[in-house]
């Protein structure tokens, strides 16, 4: 009784560990991908100044509360604006930003390959 | 005293450039030979210039503080050597550093083309001196580096201590002889194109201008990164700020350039291409100067800000591209040979494969740098574009990249029969298990990370073979390319290795991982010249027993008063140990940062190997 006891417990300390490793490793990524927005081009997870600190200490909050990491985003998405957000969201706005590359690659492709074409 | 010859030998300078233009102009319609005094009126205005800067130099040493750059940015109790690096650590010397290499890569040019046609050595003395001019105006009406200040103040303002650095004192020069490299290519591709003189013969001669130009733009970035890495306190070496991109940009231009330029120079294709790049090239390195000076960029590095004179560069750098696109469309006539040129498995395509991803890699910078700018200017949305967005665009086209350069160099030129293709599966065959094999004891995703890594095993196993294979025949492209992939390797292992930890430790206190022991000691004061250190000592102590004493300081400046954070790293061949400690305000304990980074030294040798092949290259007899 005692020993499954101890074992239970055992299960439930090392379990919460478990957890709580996983919680700090997603911290830790959405604080990358954050802005530190009174910093020069420093991420919130590479600031040590107030703002970041007390951001992080937002996210953890979030991360207990049991949001996953689109829902923090769009937290501090309504609550600072899209400045904060490293990777930019997908809309309107930016649709140019994440296309415009891939359509020069296309471009490029279909230059290089009429030259064949035209050579042959 | 110094400021005032300095000040006059600027306008002496901007003098001559009337004299070697109104020369050269006459001696155009002239004789058939270069008239001699325009090399003289070019090394005397190269003499000025060298005055001018060395008069800064001098009033930086004597803290002249009656000259207003020296008060802004030096201090009496700052030592020597950077009191000299001040000299161009801030906006006006740096711009007066650029003039220098200007009209220093000006001079060395005419010397060594004395084998060019005539007309092209003049108008490329010509276009150049265009550049030259602007590059005065600039500097006499909007950043004179030698402005008066009465009375003299007793002490100067200091310059800000991050930039307190040898890795960063020397930064800027290098960066700068690549940057303004750039500037003699396209001089020299405009006069060509004046003169009908893109050929083979062009593409030899201004390869070592491209190969010069690159190899310092190259160790000039490695040194920004290397820096930043020590120096700014978060262990990264890049992290896709505006100002790094813009100095990757023109590399991204110049890398292409020089691949294009090898065809060139064995067949008279791709010409347009290669002036477009030539172009390119130099406008990226100005706008990079624009950039970085007017501050409209958020960055960490703007240490100048000034709209104004934003606007002028501006003005002046669209008036050249405009310049170089009237000379594009009128005087290039694209006669090329058009006979048997392409097969589907030949060097030349795979190095128009080269160019096509350098473009597309250029353009992902390009475009995530300046988009959120006109964003932010049409509908005044801001928005971040940080390492995610260059990670999700970039990444996914570094895999066919690569294998295409594993490849690539195998095949012969015109056309190949691809004998090595047996090595070659089986250097895929093995790049892939071994890729498997690691990345199945990381908890990261599987698929992605394992075909990155194997590509880029893949082209670390080519590019060795190579070496026994050719031996020295092509050794410069073959240590480039080896140094490529063992760059790509490091960095991927870099990121996937890395092991860190951030906690708030007071003296005395313990902080237990499963993987190492933080034991923060104590800590000493000590009084330097222009700072006060708080130096911590910590004893960290690793699964297997042994243990690492670390020291991260805290710098406490004088002037300007400012805590800087010194990073504490012990480096060895498989890892680098990195260390900061960063005071957290009215409380007794310390934020310290501690990070295990594998390979960490074999990024920085594998970008000195790329640029070594460079440096091989140059010497290269055709």
């Amino acid at each position: 009784m005692k020993f499954i006891h101890i074992f239970l417990i055992a299960a439930i300390i090392s379990n919460f560990n478990f957890l709580k490793a996983d919680e700090i490793k997603t911290e830790n990524k959405i604080a990358k991908n954050l802005r530190c927005l009174i910093c020069q081009g420093q991420s919130v997870y590479d600031s040590d100044s107030e703002f970041a600190t007390s951001l992080k200490l937002v996210i953890r909050n979030k991360i207990q509360e049991g949001l996953n990491e689109e829902q923090i985003y769009s937290f501090l998405k309504t609550k600072y604006g899209e400045w904060i957000l490293y990777d930019p969201v997908f809309n309107r706005n930016t649709y140019f930003l994440w296309l415009l590359p891939i359509l020069i690659f296309l471009a490029g492709g279909a230059i290089i390959l009429k030259k064949f074409y035209i050579r042959k | 005293m110094a400021s005032l010859i300095g000040s006059y030998s600027l306008s002496f300078g901007l003098l001559f450039s009337v004299f070697i233009i109104f020369f050269s102009v006459r001696n155009l319609r002239d004789a058939e030979i270069l008239d001699k005094k325009i090399i003289s009126f070019t090394f005397i205005q190269f003499f000025f210039v060298v005055i001018s800067f060395f008069g800064l130099i001098v009033s930086f040493i004597n803290s002249d503080f009656s000259n207003e750059t020296v008060f802004n940015h030096s201090h009496t109790t700052k030592p020597l050597f950077y009191k000299i690096s001040g000299t161009w650590g801030n906006h006006e010397g740096s711009l007066l550093l650029w003039l220098l290499v200007l009209t220093l890569f000006i001079s060395i040019f005419l010397l060594k083309s004395n084998q060019q046609p005539k007309k092209y050595r003049i108008f490329t003395l010509l276009f150049q001196q265009i550049i030259i001019v602007g590059f005065f105006i600039f500097l006499i009406k909007t950043s004179s580096p030698f402005n008066y200040i009465f009375p003299t103040p007793n002490e100067g303002l200091g310059l800000n201590p991050i930039l307190q650095d040898p890795a960063l004192a020397i930064h800027p020069p290098v960066l700068y002889l690549g940057y303004v490299g750039s500037s003699i290519i396209f001089s020299s591709a405009l006069a060509a194109m004046v003169t009908s003189y893109v050929s083979k013969e062009w593409a030899k001669h201004i390869k070592k201008w491209v190969l010069a130009s690159w190899v310092f733009l190259t160790l000039g970035i490695l040194l920004g990164s290397i820096w930043a890495y020590y120096e700014l306190g978060w262990g990264g070496f890049w992290f896709w700020d505006p100002v790094e991109n813009v100095s990757l940009m023109p590399w991204f231009a110049l890398t292409t350039l020089l691949h294009c330029i090898l065809v060139l120079e064995k067949k008279k294709i791709l010409t347009s291409w290669a002036m477009i790049l030539s172009i390119a090239t130099f406008a990226l390195s100005m706008s990079g100067t624009f950039l970085v000076r007017s501050g409209i960029l958020n960055s960490v590095h703007t240490f100048a800000n000034d709209p104004e004179r934003g606007i002028f560069i501006l003005i002046f750098l669209f008036t050249l591209i405009f310049l170089s696109i009237f000379i594009f469309i009128f005087f290039h006539s694209v006669k090329e040979k058009l006979e048997n040129n392409f097969f589907w498995l030949s060097k030349e395509t795979s190095i128009l494969v080269n160019n096509w991803f350098m473009m597309y890699f250029l353009s992902v910078v390009l475009i995530g740098t300046i988009y959120p700018i006109f964003l932010e200017v049409i509908t005044a949305n801001k928005i971040s574009v940080g390492p995610p967005f260059y990670n999700k665009l970039i990444l996914p086209f570094l895999i066919p990249f690569l294998v295409a350069m594993a490849i690539g160099p195998n095949l012969n030129w015109v056309k190949s029969d691809f004998k090595d293709k047996f090595y070659m599966t089986m250097f895929l065959i093995i790049s892939f298990l071994l890729s498997a094999l690691i990345i199945k004891q990381f908890d990261i995703n599987f698929l992605i990370n394992t075909i990155l890594v194997t590509s880029a095993f893949f082209l670390f196993f080519s590019t060795s073979r190579e070496f026994f294979v050719k031996k020295f025949r092509n050794i410069s492209q073959n240590i480039a390319h080896f140094g490529f992939s063992l760059l790509i390797l490091s960095i991927l292992f870099n990121n996937i290795f890395s092991n860190e930890v951030i906690t708030n430790l007071k003296i005395g206190e313990t902080f237990k991982t499963e993987k190492f022991t933080i034991n923060f000691e104590n800590i000493e004061q000590e009084d330097e010249k222009n700072f006060k250190a708080i130096i911590g000592k910590f004893n960290v102590q690793n699964l297997d027993g042994s243990s690492d004493i670390l020291n991260p300081e805290l710098r406490i400046y004088n002037q300007p008063n400012i805590i800087t954070s010194e990073a504490d790293i012990k480096t060895n061949l498989l890892t680098d140990k990195f260390m900061t400690m960063n005071y957290v305000q009215n409380q007794e304990y310390f934020n310290v940062r501690y990070q295990v980074k594998p390979f960490m030294i074999w990024i920085w040798v594998s970008v000195i190997l790329i640029s070594l092949g460079g440096f091989l290259s140059f010497f290269k007899k055709i």
